[in-house]
């Protein structure tokens, strides 16, 4: 018995740019997962390389691509992974207590200030289980954007969300790309969620298929407009773009 | 990653469930506390065996009859008729280092005196006999050369017996007792010593001449002695003195080389170091066996900390993810094991404390509680809860992002 070698990806050759908003779709064990872990330097191609910001990471180790995740990378999950019995603040907060050199004062006020672009300044001190699902993937954006990252990669975010509040978040990445010039890569199995994007990339069985610029982008902010309000979302407050997330250039 | 932030973060995760966490430390609050207080009771008996031999004189040698075979059978300390009187006089002739010397013969008696009785330690001693113990009188006198050679039937009491037979404070110098039918005149009663050595309350004693006590109350062998306490000039000599006491025994007793003594010699250090020698090996083991609570706490821990590695599973799935390095996993898991067992030995500490001061207060044990015992036991919690914490933190900060992110 000897453990066999399963090829997960092959022959990927792609590039993102900066400022580019792009959903990688496709059926499970077509390899999209596998991409977002390389993406998001959770995990090193066995062979080829990645080039994230001018750097090569394929060959960093453990230790150097966590500080990579830290500083140049924003998660976000379908399971909002939060901390629970843990305040909205304490969890956007979470990834500048893994760099060096950040005060305490200045955590408070970086992931206050996320929290209010997300819509949640109000929420600051709640714990996930008084948040609605809605609620907890924006405290889950803030997270993802607290250390300023050159990506923003979200796996399935709208999987545990109903339609409407979908959009929301659709929404927010929207703006997040188009406001703010974050590099926004989604990854969904859902095609009406990827028409949210600027570039469509699908992928089977290891390789891309197809790998489109979408011309048909939905806009989310519209849609909102013209879908009725949940009533029990109705006392949010509406979401503050007027600063900017990021300092992007 | 900074050390405070650290810290919080175990803190906070420790505070999210807070019976657990009690729960938990309780182990070593239990644990610790044996320790403190078994350890403060053991001090606490051989602070007052020493104050005991200082009180009794540094420079004490008995000489105890005894330790005689009688074909393989043998006989205990005091057990044979071995030393006579005229040993005595031969160590005081040949040895000039002994300084005062004692023959001593005792007896255990019902005393009697008007309507009261007592059964008292009767020591048959002699005239030397308060220089040897540094004793003085309350009351009276102590017998004289006279007495002890006439076998007078004089008796000195201790303060017990004489609270006994005729009242607190009373002076009974005058009156007589009867012991064993016979009548004795009081002639003067020891100052209060307190309890001795073995605990034995030292008033409860009557002083006669070893002569009555040999001819009078025991009847036989008539001529033997049970034991000699001698007051050496110096108790930096003991060694070169009780040595030399040996070789004049032998000789009286004509030994030949190869035969065993049939007596002993004791300083007062070696049964000092005797009795400080069994409290030390009694504290050791009971130490010993409530540290054994401290491994049961520290396997409680580890027990808990491994559970919560598991159960946390995407909490580290998480902080990885956001850039935690798995060393900042580790230390995360291992400072809360060390929180844990370091509060939970403060705690110990702390209750080891207050239960040596209630044996004290209420059952009158003597307890100290030494500070480098608290040290050690500290720095053992802390110890405890790095081995027992390491190996599942080092489980956390093995454990793969993308595995953990997906576990359900």
């Amino acid at each position: 018995m000897g453990d066999v070698q399963v090829h997960a990806l092959r022959g990927v050759d792609l590039s993102i740019k900066t400022g580019e908003f792009v959903a990688v779709i496709g059926p499970s064990g077509s390899g999209k997962s596998t991409f977002m872990h390389i993406l998001g330097c959770l995990d090193r191609p066995s062979a080829g390389h990645y080039i994230l910001d001018g750097q090569d990471v394929s060959t960093l180790s453990r230790d150097e691509l966590a500080i990579v995740r830290n500083q140049r990378i924003g998660f976000v999950f379908q399971g909002f992974n939060l901390l629970s019995r843990t305040s909205a603040l304490d969890n956007v907060e979470l990834p500048l207590l893994y760099q060096n050199g950040v005060r305490t004062a200045e955590r408070h006020t970086r992931a206050t200030q996320m929290l209010e672009t997300v819509g949640l300044g109000d929420r600051m001190n709640h714990h996930p289980n008084q948040l609605s699902g809605g609620q907890q993937q924006r405290v889950a954006i803030a997270r993802s954007l607290i250390n300023r990252p050159a990506i923003v990669l979200a796996d399935e975010p709208t999987g545990n969300l109903d339609s409407r509040t979908s959009i929301e978040i659709m929404d927010i990445f929207q703006r997040l790309n188009h406001d703010n010039g974050i590099t926004v890569i989604l990854i969904t199995h859902e095609p009406e969620i990827a028409e949210y994007a600027s570039r469509i990339i699908r992928f089977k069985d290891g390789r891309v298929v197809t790998d489109r610029l979408n011309d048909a982008q939905r806009v989310a902010e519209y849609e909102l407009e013209s879908t009725p309000k949940h009533s029990d979302l109705s006392d949010q407050d509406p979401m503050d773009f007027s600063r900017p997330i990021a300092d992007h250039k | 990653m900074h050390f405070f932030i650290i810290l919080r973060v175990a803190l906070k995760a420790l505070l999210r469930n807070k019976m657990r966490t009690s729960l938990t430390m309780l182990g070593m609050i239990i644990g610790v506390t044996a320790v403190i207080a078994m350890v403060a009771l053991g001090t606490g008996a051989q602070l007052q065996i020493e104050e005991q031999v200082q009180a009794a004189g540094t420079n004490l040698i008995s000489v105890r009859a005894g330790n005689f075979r009688r074909g393989g059978v043998s006989m205990g300390l005091g057990g044979a008729p071995t030393l006579k009187a005229s040993d005595v006089d031969a160590i005081r002739a040949q040895v000039p280092g002994a300084v005062y010397l004692a023959a001593s013969v005792n007896t255990r008696d019902q005393v009697i005196a008007g309507g009261q009785n007592w059964s008292a330690q009767i020591e048959g001693t002699d005239i030397e006999y308060p220089m040897i113990r540094l004793w003085d009188l309350e009351y009276g006198a102590f017998f004289t050369q006279a007495h002890v050679r006439s076998a007078a039937k004089v008796a000195v009491l201790g303060t017990i017996v004489r609270d006994n037979l005729f009242g607190e404070g009373v002076d009974p110098v005058g009156q007589r007792v009867r012991i064993r039918n016979q009548s004795f005149e009081i002639i003067g009663v020891m100052e209060s010593k307190g309890s001795g050595q073995f605990g034995q309350d030292q008033d409860d004693i009557i002083l006669a001449p070893y002569t009555t006590v040999q001819k009078k109350l025991r009847g036989r062998n008539g001529t033997n002695i049970s034991g000699i306490s001698i007051s050496a000039v110096s108790p930096d000599r003991m060694e070169e003195i009780s040595a030399q006491i040996t070789d004049v025994l032998r000789e009286q007793h004509g030994l030949i080389p190869g035969d065993d003594d049939d007596f002993m010699v004791r300083t007062q250090e070696d049964i000092a170091s005797m009795l400080t020698g069994m409290t030390e090996t009694m504290t050791g083991l009971l130490a010993a066996i409530a540290g054994v609570s401290l491994l049961v706490g520290g396997i409680g821990i580890m027990n808990i900390m491994l559970v919560s590695v598991t159960e946390r599973t995407r909490e580290i799935g998480l902080r990885m993810a956001v850039g935690a390095k798995g060393r900042d996993v580790l230390f995360q898991f291992l400072v809360e094991a060390v929180v844990l067992s370091l509060a939970g030995g403060l705690v110990g500490v702390a209750f080891g404390f207050v239960i040596s001061q209630v044996l004290t207060q209420f059952l009158q044990w003597p307890t100290a509680v030494p500070v480098d015992a608290v040290g050690v036991a500290v720095a053992f919690a802390a110890a405890t809860g790095i081995f027992f914490g390491f190996y599942p933190a080092r489980k956390a900060a093995q454990l793969d992002p993308i595995e953990s992110l997906r576990f359900e």
